[in-house]
């Protein structure tokens, strides 16, 4: 009996820019998912002594079936640790350590057929990002980070994003900038950010979506040749976080799809799809559920 | 029955300048007692005398500060590199020249396998190979039922057959960077990078972690170090979790083990303070033959793959700048939080930016927490010029010079990396001895092969695979670069005291040698034959 595909979000990011404290507000998130998370350590991880299920060695079990755990000193094999694990959690999340190329991990899931691209979210601190980008030593590669990005999520930026800053991740990378701060004060959780919003492949659904978010479900009985399907999300409005889903096929099982950001992954189907079903979330301020319909419907 | 064992060798070079030469040397409780003539022992007592070594050298147990205990168990792969080369059974392995051998050689090996068992290889390198590209149709040659993978020598890329192809999944539909595509738009069967090579590497069963901390890989590794005379040597990225402990222990403790090893905590990555506090808990769980506490950094890649960080003018072929695996920020802060709770470092450096950068970090912990005693080493160190080797030896910090890059690698550094004039000064071992810093010399095994009396023949002579001589005003003497092999190396890993010179007191570790290294011609210092080691007294012979 084949498992679900594995999702993986990386996350990436300089020191300081803020990777921890949204692991620790992911994992504290009320999103019905089985999350687990690998750090390089549990140096900064603080994970309220009440949600603590138990705590052995490497491993840290939540009471809401999240699991943190260090990845050791081989990532790639505690990767197909977590795809032997039965049952697989809902969603693995990396977080990568801070001056690494977080795209050499998340290639691992578009190869990797048990796995599906859950996207590379890259926290940009705004008070230190420019000064960081311009190092003469580590300049690229902090410039590398954001390029590879599919999410950039702005943590420190208090009174809003400044203007330079967007435009200068918006040369680099035409991933959506999500102002963190704004997103705390609004109270919006980040699993729709990081996860996306509702599992349809498990027929699990999250805490209700924040005002904050636009959230579209489809379900439908599209047949589409990969071909298709490819272009179609190609036109998706930019707005767009993500988009996941099942698409039937003409032939075969059907297509599973991930969007994040402005990558697009679609895989075959593990399982012959019956009804096309496709769920997409994006910020309330920049798109709406009829601006997300039309595009879908459009002939 | 006497407890004192006195051994007679053809010649025993001591490294002791007391007494430089010797011809017998009396064993007691795997110590060293006496070192001289047949009666050098007799005032302790009665002794045994053991000629078997009698037509023998014996030079102290060499020392190999650099390298990876992978070099062992990589040999349950099948072997495809360029050069011969020999298994930890000593049995040697035929370089293949061009890619038809690779085919003919393992269709042969193809044939010793079980139904189903997937064919895995290592060591191949398509620098030395002109024209075609290894591709799954040439593996394909070998095999269309079971998986064929072959790892290359740099473990950045391999090459696999349809068969491992399709068991990956991948075909034309197949999105991911690392899976290269002809022109018509299908796998050609190279991978590159993890990411690539992880879903091949899951389904066939090439398990990086079974190469070393395993009871067998330990083992392994151990004969490697035996037939190349080699009693200490490192395991200088040990990815050992705490579970791993046991079995290291229970394989050191075993008198049949002919190594005394050294595991160096990688701790890239992780945080400095709990890392400090790891190494201080492994170092009290140090034995006779397992020396644990001290931890490896890594700063930057490498040279021959661009990756290393280098100071201006760059790469000749105006390649970016290489990458940084810790940033300056991190290597500073896990330096002064080593420093600070007396973990002694190894730190990776190729490039002369990241060498910089080690030395900058050092030397600002020194500032906060002195240890004039610290000993931290500088592994690889192949840019460094007399300039930073006279800092190391300002703040104590020793070397560690991969002298063997010259022969492997040194016409592609002079044509394709940082060109002729600084190849010709790269791995510097001249520039270091006369800026009086502590040098060793290193393989890095599995990346070359392990056996330090290769190493000192590189330092020595500095001839490329090419036939030239790469940079003449670098070379150092026979002696100096055995000197590098044995006390040398002995010094970085703080065991200067124990191993390293045969003189009384010391532990009786011997490399036991088929000439005399001191009086072949230096050219022919590699080819000495290894006929095995003592360690603490007892034989083990190849």
């Amino acid at each position: 009996m084949n498992q679900p595909r594995l999702p993986l979000t990386v996350i990436g990011g300089y020191l300081g820019a803020g990777k921890t404290t949204l692991l620790n507000r992911l994992l504290r998130e009320d999103h019905g998912q089985r999350i687990m998370v690998m750090v390089n350590d549990f140096g900064a991880i603080n994970i309220d002594a009440d949600l603590i299920d138990r705590a052995d060695g490497d491993t840290i079990t939540l009471t809401n079936g999240c699991v943190c755990c260090t990845m050791g000193a081989d990532l790639f094999m505690a990767m197909g640790d977590a795809l032997d694990r039965h049952p697989r959690p809902d969603h693995l999340v990396i977080e990568a350590s801070g001056i690494a190329d977080p795209a050499r991990i998340a290639t691992a899931a578009r190869a990797e057929p048990d796995m599906a691209y859950g996207g590379i979210a890259v926290v940009v601190d705004a008070l230190n990002w420019p000064a960081l980008a311009d190092d003469p030593q580590i300049g690229a590669q902090i410039r590398g980070q954001v390029a590879v990005a599919d999410l950039l999520l702005v943590s420190k930026a208090e009174d809003g994003l400044p203007g330079g800053l967007v435009a200068r991740l918006a040369a680099l990378s035409a991933a959506p900038q999500i102002d963190l701060a704004a997103s705390t004060a609004e109270g919006a959780s980040l699993a729709p950010l990081l996860l996306g919003g509702i599992a349809p492949l498990q027929g699990k659904q999250d805490g209700a979506l924040h005002p904050a978010y636009t959230g579209w479900s489809h379900e439908g009985d599209a047949v589409m040749e990969r071909e298709d399907l490819s272009r179609r999300l190609a036109t998706a409005p930019p707005a767009i976080y993500r988009i996941k889903g099942l698409v039937r096929a003409p032939a075969g099982p059907g297509w599973e799809v991930q969007v994040v950001g402005r990558s697009v992954e679609i895989k075959p189907a593990l399982a012959p799809v019956i009804k096309t079903r496709l769920v997409a979330i994006g910020p309330a301020s920049t798109v709406s559920r009829a601006d997300v319909s039309r595009w879908w419907h459009a002939a | 029955m006497t407890d004192i064992t006195v051994f007679k060798a053809r010649k025993i070079i001591t490294m002791d300048p007391n007494r430089p030469e010797a011809s017998h040397v009396a064993v007691r409780d795997g110590r060293i007692l006496a070192v001289g003539g047949a009666d050098c022992a007799d005032a302790w007592g009665a002794v045994r005398h053991d000629d078997s070594l009698k037509d023998a050298v014996l030079m102290p147990g060499l020392v190999e500060g650099h390298a990876h205990m992978m070099a062992g168990a990589m040999w349950d792969f099948a072997y495809a590199g360029f050069h011969d080369r020999m298994d930890p059974k000593g049995k040697w392995w035929k370089g293949k020249p061009d890619l038809a051998a690779v085919v003919r050689d393992l269709s042969d090996y193809e044939k010793t396998l079980a139904p189903g068992q997937p064919l895995l290889g290592w060591g191949l390198d398509p620098i030395f190979f002109a024209g075609e590209r290894l591709s799954r149709k040439h593996l394909d040659q070998i095999s269309t039922d079971r998986p064929v993978a072959i790892m290359f020598s740099n473990f950045h890329l391999m090459c696999v057959n349809s068969k491992a192809l399709e068991m990956a999944g991948y075909d034309r539909a197949t999105n991911a960077e690392g899976v290269v595509k002809d022109a018509k738009g299908d796998p050609t069967g190279e991978l590159q990078e993890m990411a690539a090579m992880f879903p091949v590497m899951r389904r066939v069963g090439m398990d990086f972690r079974g190469l070393s901390q395993t009871d067998g890989a330990i083992r392994s590794y151990g004969e490697v170090c035996m037939r190349a005379g080699v009693t200490t040597v490192t395991d200088l990225y040990s990815q050992m979790e705490d579970a791993d402990l046991a079995t290291l222990v229970a394989v050191t403790d075993d008198a049949d083990f002919p190594a005394r090893l050294v595991p160096v905590l990688g701790v890239a990555g992780t945080d400095p303070a709990q890392a400090s506090a790891r190494a201080l808990a492994l170092k009290a769980q140090s034995r006779d033959k397992l020396r644990l506490g001290a931890v490896k950094l890594m700063t930057d890649g490498s040279i021959q793959g661009w990756t290393a960080r280098v100071k201006w003018p760059g790469y000749v072929g105006g390649q970016a700048n290489g990458i940084w695996n810790m940033s300056p920020e991190e290597i500073h802060r896990m330096v002064a939080q080593m420093q600070a709770a007396g973990v002694q470092m190894h730190i990776h450096v190729n490039g002369d930016e990241a060498s910089s950068v080690a030395i900058d970090a050092i030397s600002a912990a020194t500032r906060t927490h002195p240890w004039p005693d610290a000993r931290h080493v500088l592994q690889h160190c192949q840019l460094m010029g007399p300039d930073q080797f006279s800092r190391c030896v300002e703040l104590g910090i020793c070397t560690n010079i991969f002298s063997n890059h010259i022969w492997y690698f040194g016409d592609q550094h002079a044509a394709l990396t940082v060109g002729e004039d600084r190849a010709c000064r790269m791995n510097a071992a001249r520039a270091a001895l006369d800026a009086g810093v502590h040098v060793a010399l290193h393989s890095d095994a599995p990346v070359t092969p392990l056996g330090p009396l290769f190493t000192a023949w590189c330092a020595v002579n500095r001839q490329t695979m090419s036939g030239r001589t790469l940079g003449a005003a670098q070379c150092i003497t026979v002696p100096e670069a055995l000197y590098a092999i044995t006390l040398g190396a002995a010094f970085t890993l703080k065991m200067d005291h124990e191993i390293g010179s045969i003189e009384t007191g010391k532990r009786a570790d011997f490399a036991i040698l088929g000439d005399d290294p001191l009086g072949v011609d230096p050219m022919a210092l590699k080819d000495v034959p290894v006929l095995g080691t003592v360690l603490d007294g007892r034989v083990h012979l190849a």
